[in-house]
């Protein structure tokens, strides 16, 4: 089974993808991630305004049979969290890059992302 | 078909059984009664059926169930054996329908039973002293942690961990956590079995405690055992034994004499008491004597005058229960032991055993760990154990436990328990045999032959609706 | 032994043939070879226990329960009896339910499901918070299971729960083994005249408090009155009230959520059960927003894939089978099949019925006080409120010395002090309420 891995977008070997734009990081869970989960039922987020340390726990997703702490892939301050998860919980399965996003950051040390792998480097860690 | 349901599948909704509420309820007004009105509540809606309706609803609701009377039950880790009528009689019996706070000099009879059934318990684990108190095998857990706990703080020693294997039941973690500990998770060696040099890199001088289920949940006899428990006491930590699969041990091995310090017994397990839907259990305790002190209040026990009365041990951890536990089902256990005796405890756990290795030899799944002893844990390979067990369901059967434990790929645990007789263990076999021979698209349909087809438990766990409050909610 | 015929499990199907048949295909000579145990290890004693004929057994426990002393019991605190009728006995025995397991395959357990639900849905009616389990083991346990999800849910630290200072011993006790772990401390509040002082548990009380803990009603049978004032402390507080009840005085005393109560725990078990030794049938109800908090299971409505109604066990990712360590509570094995019992007493009732119940249960207590009151050597009741079952009753003579010479008498009530008594009366115990209050004075 193949699994969507955009380009663009950094990955931790956690399963977390990140999307930069403008200085503010879009942070989700994997297609990869979202299938091993199955149908998820629950994500539990951080408020805005909160602050992230690279590599620390911030939320839980939960789908019938399993609970998954995510993990933030880069440091910096909450300034979005997607409302729309709490009463949809499935857009995560259904569009994990898209609709089924999770927090903006403001990044807070745009070196941080060297650390993280790309698409193809991730790719490779499924295989 | 041992147990089919299809009929309760008919288009027209006949036998669909409604709520007490839909067919009838009534809201009464409180009001005019002995208290001030400040001090009521204004209203109560409550189902309001006459009692032949109430019967028909009932009666209704158990044929939409399945329990073991209808088929066999291989849930692993789970016990699901017949339950003897005589054992819930006597549990219904007058005399042993008395009030907790009854003065021991007038409640002889039931003190009589406890402390029978305490050296009962104490012979078969080779233990000390057993409590009753806990009401259920995570609470016998939670109360031998806390004998743990309380045995390292007599000696000055506080200790922060307790070491768990990853094959344990997950009661274990959550009990070690309960009760404050740290939980040190143990990887399995690759023969399914702890592994003595991880275990010896696990202890240190904070372990309290090393948490174990023997024959483990792959149903592998720890054979190191003696080694394990004398690593841990060598560390100071105690050897705690989860009572779980003891259907095995039965007048063939005994924790205490494993080097054990604390076990559980499950009396809803491997002692008949029935399981109730979920409940309610009993997870009686035993312990070395060592630790008999630390034993939770109240404790029965004979006198020297040959009465039994209650007392508080020395040093005690205090209550674990409101009462004295979950009395009637201590009755039943006493009831079922005495009834087997000592040969035929012995010949539960062989007879258990020949069944769960019998029913291995009649199937074609893969069974990669073993010598296995009263459960095996089959492989489904790559069918969707979850799956797999749906479709089961259509052979009139209830299927093993699923998904757990992870060593095995989808893994179908199995206990027949001794109750089987040889033809149900063939028909047993024929629904593993004939699900593994199915493609995958069928196996997703299932199942098929139930009340109820196969279920959305997303959209329960999304849209949590537990009441008919919620549900009337939900269609305004 | 498995093949001679000599006695072993009488609950095991196998012939003789059976066990050569099953040998074989095993490749064993005997069923013992099976086993892979050390020979260190291996049991070869005997355990001590002799075999008993089921007709020689029931006589020999028939017998051994005969010790106990008939007596009429006037007890509670805590634990009661109402009287079960016939019916729940005879359909909660039906093999379906008695014999099932936990409901891990919904399709096949519609039935219980449904039972529990309905449990569920009767202590949403009666406690007014929008979240029942489907039972843990007791009140006490009940207790103590609410003191952690109150330390979890909380949003500032605190490590301080306030019960008040007459509680149950039982209570009192598990409660402080469910608070060593999270290290939780248990302090008191003062009671005046057994309802809550309420200028006492304001200076009791401060932000550090997770958890705010009273009856209604009380332990001596009291009607709280101040029950809102808990909840306005509480909630100024940012504490948890959790408020300590059963379904019969629900029926009529006020809603737990109208006085703002958190979180509702108690006993059930005096329906459906009555008394038992103490084993019950403990009940937490909370609030929607603690949803993912709630120990213990809980069953909820969906959908099959034909669409109609089904139920099953949901949200178990809370629970320590998915999250271990980090699960809201080890609990797993429940009191379900009581809380099926107390589900059927309950519809039995029904609304009426219940309230009925209820009202009587204040009527009785009067009026046996009053009766009591009216001899020498006793007041009754103590307290000067509104009583449920049961009131506190003052004796000029010590009163274990009453007790004990009332149990010489053929009836049990509490010596609760150096001179207080506490006497219960129910339906099942007001045709002798005459006969005690003739004791009593013979003895007083």
């Amino acid at each position: 089974m193949s699994f969507e891995i955009p380009d663009e977008l950094h990955y931790q070997d956690s399963h977390e993808w990140v999307r930069v734009d403008d200085g503010t990081a879009t942070i989700g869970i994997s297609d990869f991630a979202q299938d091993e989960l199955g149908d998820i039922v629950f994500v539990e987020l951080p408020s805005e305004g909160d602050d992230l340390d690279a590599g620390s726990d911030f939320g839980v997703v939960e789908s019938i049979k399993a609970v998954s702490d995510v993990y933030a892939p880069i440091s910096g301050s909450v300034t979005a969290v997607n409302e729309d998860l709490l009463d949809e919980p499935e857009l995560v399965n259904e569009d994990p890059y898209g609709d089924g996003w999770m927090l903006k950051v403001d990044l807070a040390d745009e070196g941080e992302l060297d650390d993280l792998l790309d698409a193809e480097e991730y790719e490779a860690q499924l295989a | 078909m041992i147990y089919d349901q299809a009929s309760y599948r008919d288009d027209s909704d006949e036998l669909y059984e409604p709520l007490l509420v839909e067919k009838a309820s009534k809201e009464v007004a409180v009001e005019d009664g002995p208290l001030p009105d400040d001090l009521t509540r204004d209203t109560l809606e409550m189902p309001e059926l006459s009692e032949p309706e109430l019967a028909r609803h009932y009666t209704r609701l158990s044929q939409m169930n399945y329990g073991v009377e209808n088929g066999p039950f291989p849930l692993g880790s789970c016990t699901m054996k017949y339950n003897p009528k005589y054992i819930d009689q006597v549990a219904g019996l007058d005399d042993a329908a008395v009030h907790p706070d009854r003065s021991e000099g007038s409640v002889q009879g039931v003190l009589d039973v406890m402390a029978t059934v305490q050296d009962y318990l104490a012979s078969i684990g080779g233990m000390d002293e057993v409590t009753l108190q806990p009401p259920a095998g995570a609470a016998g857990e939670f109360t031998g942690i806390a004998i743990a706990r309380a045995y390292h703080r007599a000696n000055d020693d506080e200790r922060s961990e307790v070491i768990i294997p990853d094959s344990a039941h997950g009661t274990n973690f959550a009990t070690a956590a309960m009760a404050g500990f740290d939980v040190v998770e143990l990887p399995s060696g690759e023969d399914g079995r702890v592994h003595l040099e991880a275990l010896e890199e696990a202890v240190c001088d904070d372990t309290a405690a090393l948490m174990l289920t023997n024959p483990n949940t792959l149903g592998l006899f720890e054979r190191d055992i003696e080694q394990i428990a004398d690593v841990v006491h060598d560390a100071g930590g105690l050897v705690y034994y989860d009572g779980a699969n003891l259907n095995a041990l039965l007048g063939q091995a005994r924790p205490g004499d494993m080097g054990f310090d604390i076990m559980h017994f499950n009396l809803h397990k491997t002692f008949a008491v029935p399981h109730g839907g979920g409940g309610p259990g009993a997870g009686p305790v035993g312990v070395v004597e060592d630790l008999a002190e630390f034993l939770p209040d109240p404790h029965a026990r004979e006198t020297d005058d040959g009465d039994y009365e209650l007392y508080e041990p020395a040093q005690s951890i205090g209550k674990v229960h409101g009462y004295h536990g979950n009395w009637l089902n201590s009755l039943r256990g006493f009831a079922y032991i005495a009834r087997l005796g000592g040969d035929g405890l012995a010949d539960t756990s062989e007879k258990a055993v020949l069944n769960a290795n019998y029913l291995a030899t009649q199937v074609d799944l893969e069974i990669p760990y073993g010598p296995f002893h009263h459960e095996f844990v089959a492989s489904a390979g790559d069918l969707d154990a979850a799956d797999f067990a749906k479709r089961m369901l259509d052979y009139g059967v209830h299927p093993p436990t699923t998904k757990w434990p992870e060593l095995v790929p989808e893994a179908l645990m199995t206990e027949p328990t001794e109750t089987e007789s040889i033809e149900t263990l063939d028909a047993l076999a024929t629904a593993f045999d004939n699900v593994l021979a199915e493609d995958e698209a069928t196996l997703a349909s299932a199942p098929n032959r139930t009340t109820a087809g196969h279920i959305d438990q997303a959209s329960a766990a999304r849209n949590p609706r537990l009441s008919w409050h919620a549900l009337e909610d939900g269609e305004e | 032994m498995s093949d001679t015929t000599e006695p072993g499990n009488p609950f095991t199907p196998h012939t003789p043939s059976d066990v050569e048949q099953m040998l074989d295909a095993v490749d064993a000579d005997d069923a013992t070879d099976l086993f892979d145990i050390p020979s260190a290890v291996r049991f070869d004693g005997e355990l001590g226990i002799d075999a008993r004929g089921e007709q020689e057994l029931k006589r020999e426990i028939t017998e051994t329960l005969a010790q106990n002393d008939e007596l009429v019991e006037f007890m509670g605190r805590g634990h009661f009896a109402h009287y079960v009728p016939s019916m729940v006995d005879e359909l909660s025995m039906r093999s379906e339910f008695v014999t099932s397991y936990t409901q891990y395959q919904p399709e096949i357990a519609q039935g219980f499901l449904q039972a529990l639900f309905e449990f569920q849905s009767m202590l949403v009616e009666l406690t007014g918070l929008e979240i029942a389990n489907c039972s843990i083991y007791d009140a006490a346990t009940a207790l103590g299971e609410a003191a952690t999800l109150a330390q979890r849910v909380r949003s500032t630290s605190g490590d301080r729960v306030l019960v008040p200072e007459l509680l149950h011993e039982g209570k009192r006790g598990v409660l402080e083994n469910y608070a060593d772990g999270p290290d939780l401390v248990v302090d008191t509040y003062p009671m005046d005249d057994a309802n809550v002082d309420v200028d006492g548990l304001e200076a009791a009380i401060d932000d550090d408090v997770a958890m705010v803990y009273a009856e209604n009603p009380t332990v001596r049978g009291t009607v709280e009155e101040n029950a809102s004032a808990v909840g306005d402390l509480a909630d100024e507080h940012d504490a948890l009230f959790v408020l300590g009840s059963d379904p019969v005085a629900m029926s009529l005393l006020q809603r737990p959520a109208d006085v703002g109560a958190d979180v509702v725990v108690g006993e059930a078990a005096m329906l459906g059960l009555g008394t038992a030794y103490g084993m019950g049938t403990g009940i937490f109800a909370t609030r929607e927003d603690y949803l993912r908090q709630v120990p213990g299971r809980l069953v909820g409505a969906s959908e099959d894939d034909d669409g109609r109604r089904a139920y099953t066990l949901t949200l178990q990712t809370r629970e320590q089978h998915i999250r271990r360590e980090r699960a809201t509570s080890n609990i797993c094995t429940n009191q379900a099949w009581l809380a099926l019992r107390v589900a059927m007493h309950a519809a039995h009732l029904g609304a009426d019925g219940m309230v009925d119940l209820a009202e009587r249960m204040v009527e009785l207590p009067t009026e046996l006080a009053a009766d009591l009151d009216a001899l020498d050597g006793i007041e009754a009741p103590v307290h000067d409120r509104h009583h449920f079952r049961e009131f506190a009753a003052r004796t000029d003579r010590s009163a274990a010395d009453v007790a004990a010479d009332l149990e010489s008498e053929g009836f049990a009530v509490h010596a609760i002090d150096d001179h207080l008594l506490q006497v219960c009366v129910t339906d099942v115990n007001e045709h002798a309420t005459d006969d005690l209050v003739a004791a009593m004075e013979a003895v007083l």
